[in-house]
């Protein structure tokens, strides 16, 4: 009998979303972040993937003050099956987390899976199907081993012509680096020094893989991984969830004394194999989503106060630098150097630790960005605070440059 | 579209394809160009070209373990179109960005057949 009244009920409620009664300014409105959560990055043994989302939503719903009955529907981004070890996670998180009968999508764009997640759910709201959404990444990916976790992620490259051939993620960034060291002088110190700071801001950040300094001479002297690339060049692999909901602009303001709207969204993408790249030493992909979002948001790359780039391997950030325009192309490696990504530069970047030293849980990177830039937006990163932040930036790959999500937050 | 090119490789030639409307070449080859036509034809590739970047891999994924290490190249051929493959018979520290390299067939198991690259001898 309860589960009777308990179901029409339900189902009452959502049909009437859905009524014409209900008015729709959605295609006006704006669309903010309300509530952020973040499960620790590391090497998880304590927690399966569902209990990662969890983690991480339970903070995301408390940060916003609402409860699971006042979400409408959930996007939730896990990148690979095989190494959750379980075959569409979405409904699994989805009904683990206590969201039951509404809506739910899973979204995969490999590396940029998170920020696939925030702009299918800002899709979602600004069409009017729902007004507010929960969008979980998530994964876990130390249980099987390096070469094993090597293995699966090799096999987004090309696997007729690609992949057979042994080239994996950090192989395919490691040509793109000798390229640009070719092209433009960029140095192996230059590389170095992007994990330097990378593991600056990670000892900062309570969430990060590794909070652990490390200096200039044990960078340049790890152990090679794909030459030029070496150990410190490379992110980690790790376990990990965050959590953001959105909002319409009118349910925002009721949720959030300070929402932060996304005001730009630019997505684009890129030739599958790198060998059919018109360059190894940029990524189209970023160029053109990047291009996207400044006009929507109606900003220019000077008005960035605080960025998250794609920093899965130091060649990466470097040429996301000249990919967003934050410097010239080809003097990637000078503005590390000038220590201008750094707090107090021209673009502080990744001051949470970045992919290098935060993490790479692949499905949850792209949420854990929209955590820190709502973070620094709402004056809320404590040491790693960039003094009056208010545009910031995420900036998400998929694989070496085939999926790129490009967002602009402002206050 | 993948017998003819396995055909082509057993004789040591490099077969991609053209489109028919707007001369766009592939390699691999493929049937949809960008342009939208799906009318595609094969024309032979140039197997000679420069090395155009390399990789040394010492940390293989877990199915490329025996065969660790090696190397990864790019190489641009002499029409200007780019592949990616391994580069054999050469050790990591004679390579640099430039040195002329040329495709060869390597039937690595009975039923496969690959390309890989060889640095071009220089004439003496």
């Amino acid at each position: 009998m309860f589960f009777t009244q308990h179901f029409t009920t339900s189902i009452n409620n959502y049909l009437s979303f859905y009524s014409e009664e209900r008015k729709c300014s959605c295609l006006t409105q704006k669309v903010g972040v309300v509530g952020i959560g973040h499960a620790k990055f590391g090497k998880r043994n304590d927690a399966t993937i569902r209990e990662l989302a969890h983690e991480a939503v339970i903070p995301a719903l408390e940060d916003a003050g609402i409860s699971t009955a006042d979400i409408d529907a959930s996007v939730i981004g896990v990148a690979c099956d095989p190494l959750a070890a379980q075959i569409s996670p979405g409904a699994l998180i989805h009904d683990y987390v206590g969201l039951g009968n509404k809506p739910m999508f899973r979204v995969e764009a490999a590396c940029a899976t998170g920020s696939a997640g925030v702009r299918v759910a800002w899709s979602l709201i600004r069409a009017g199907l729902a007004e507010v959404v929960m969008v979980i990444g998530a994964e876990t990916m130390t249980h099987v081993g390096t070469s094993v976790a090597t293995e699966w992620m090799a096999r987004a490259c090309d696997t007729r012509w690609e992949y057979p051939f042994g080239v994996t993620f950090p192989g395919s960034y490691a040509l793109m680096a000798l390229r640009h060291m070719h092209e433009f002088g960029t140095t192996r110190v230059q590389l170095s020094m992007v994990s330097v700071k990378s593991h600056k801001y990670g000892v900062m950040n309570p969430y990060a893989h590794m909070q652990k300094e490390v200096t200039l001479e044990e960078a340049m002297n790890s152990v090679p991984i794909c030459q030029p690339l070496n150990l410190y060049d490379c992110c980690l692999i790790s376990d990990g969830a965050a959590a953001v909901i959105l909002a319409s602009e009118e349910k925002a303001r009721k949720i959030s004394d300070t929402p932060v709207w996304i005001t730009g969204l630019g997505s684009a993408s890129d030739t599958m194999m790198i060998s059919e790249r018109s360059s190894l030493t940029s990524l189209t992909a970023t160029k053109l989503a990047a291009e996207q979002a400044y006009k929507m948001a109606g900003v220019s790359p000077n008005d960035i106060d605080v960025a998250c780039t794609h920093d899965c391997f130091s060649i990466a950030e470097i040429m996301s630098y000249e990919d967003l325009g934050f410097c010239k192309k080809g003097e990637g490696g000078k503005f590390i150097e000038e220590e201008q990504s750094y707090i107090g530069g021209k673009v502080p970047t990744n001051v949470d630790g970045g992919l290098k030293s935060k993490g790479h849980p692949l499905g949850a990177t792209g949420v854990s960005m929209t955590f820190e830039i709502t973070k620094q937006l709402r004056g809320e990163a404590d040491k790693r605070q960039v003094s009056g932040a208010e545009i910031g930036l995420t900036h998400n790959v998929g694989e070496t440059g085939q999926y790129c999500f490009v967002h602009i937050y402002t206050r | 579209m993948m017998v003819k090119f396995t055909e082509a490789l057993k004789e040591g030639r490099l077969m991609g394809t053209k489109c028919k409307k707007c001369g766009a070449k592939y390699l691999p080859p493929r049937a949809q160009c960008k342009c939208g036509s799906h009318e595609v034809e094969w024309y032979e590739a140039p197997t000679r070209g420069k090395l155009f970047s390399y990789t040394l891999v010492t940390f293989p994924p877990e199915s490329m373990t025996k065969y660790a290490p090696y190397i990864v190249a790019v190489a641009e051929l002499e029409d200007d179109s780019r592949l990616l493959a391994q580069i054999i018979g050469v050790s990591p520290k004679t390579l640099q960005v430039g040195l002329p390299v040329h495709v060869v067939p390597l039937q690595i198991s009975e039923d496969r057949i690959v390309y890989m690259f060889e640095l071009e001898e220089t004439a003496s």
